[in-house]
């Protein structure tokens, strides 16, 4: 399949097109029905961006000398 | 009207230390972007109208000084296309194709749900911090911002076209990050 771009190039093009909105060429689209691999490439970059999008919900706190220098700045400590 | 600004720190202080820390690289980046935005929302106090919640109101003041600080960051440290790490076309790829150790495998089960996780959003910021600095704000900027490309460039003072190197970089070296970490950790070796 030397016609066909490498998986270099369609996992760049995967990239560029999460950006540009453009749709996939069809060297690229021939290339992802013969390749798993970068099948998985592209549902993984917009996995990575799903999960990337949200706020986190969990996770360190704000340290406790820093909550108290911040009460005392607002009027409350 | 805001409430009494003495609950905030209680109210909202780990909630947008979270938020700082998972966009800049050390704690105490994060612990000054929370104070800066606590104590503007203090001061601007008495334009709150209310439309939104207090935590989005303060939610969107600190990405104001996030994104201030990526923009003082680049004027004071130009990225420069030769500044990232080693070009990923010889860490991931031989001539053509994945390297053996780079090819992405199957994340099974129910990786949406998995991206959507506590564990998810941990394993992502260590593999940010691995990043080189341009790359990772890069990836901030467009994917947990949602910047349009365009403004992402604006902001990290890069052409458009640099900016698709760095998001190349930044989503390679992430997915086979977060493979290891995160989504298929058995898989690793």
């Amino acid at each position: 399949m030397s016609f066909l771009p490498s998986c270099r190039d369609v996992s760049r093009h995967l990239s560029e097109a999460l950006d540009s909105g453009r749709p996939l060429g069809m060297h690229v689209r021939l290339h992802l029905t013969l390749c798993e691999a970068c099948r998985r490439v592209l549902a993984q970059f917009a996995l990575i961006r799903h999960g990337a999008s949200r706020a986190p919900d969990a996770g360190p706190s704000l340290p406790a000398e820093a909550k108290e220098r911040l009460r005392r700045a607002l009027g409350g400590g | 009207m805001t409430s009494d600004p003495s609950g905030w720190v209680d109210a909202y202080g780990d909630r947008l230390f979270r938020y700082a820390l998972s966009r800049v690289r050390d704690e105490g980046a994060a612990e000054d972007l929370v104070q800066e935005t606590l104590l503007a929302a203090f001061e601007s106090r008495d334009r709150f109208k209310g439309e939104s919640s207090e935590l989005t109101w303060m939610t969107g003041i600190l990405r104001n000084k996030l994104f201030e600080l990526y923009r003082r960051q680049a004027r004071e440290v130009p990225l420069l296309p030769s500044d990232e790490d080693a070009d990923p076309q010889s860490e991931f790829f031989d001539a053509r194709h994945w390297k053996a150790d780079s090819a992405p495998r199957d994340w099974g089960g129910e990786p949406a749900r998995s991206a959507e996780s506590a564990e998810f959003a941990a394993a992502l910021r260590r593999c940010l911090d691995a990043l080189s600095a341009g790359v990772a704000r890069a990836f901030v900027l467009r994917e947990m911002e949602g910047f349009e490309p365009d403004a992402a460039a604006e902001t990290l003072g890069v052409s458009r076209g640099h900016l698709a190197v760095l998001l190349y970089r930044a989503r390679l070296r992430l997915r086979r990050c977060l493979e290891k970490s995160h989504f298929a950790p058995e898989a690793a070796g």
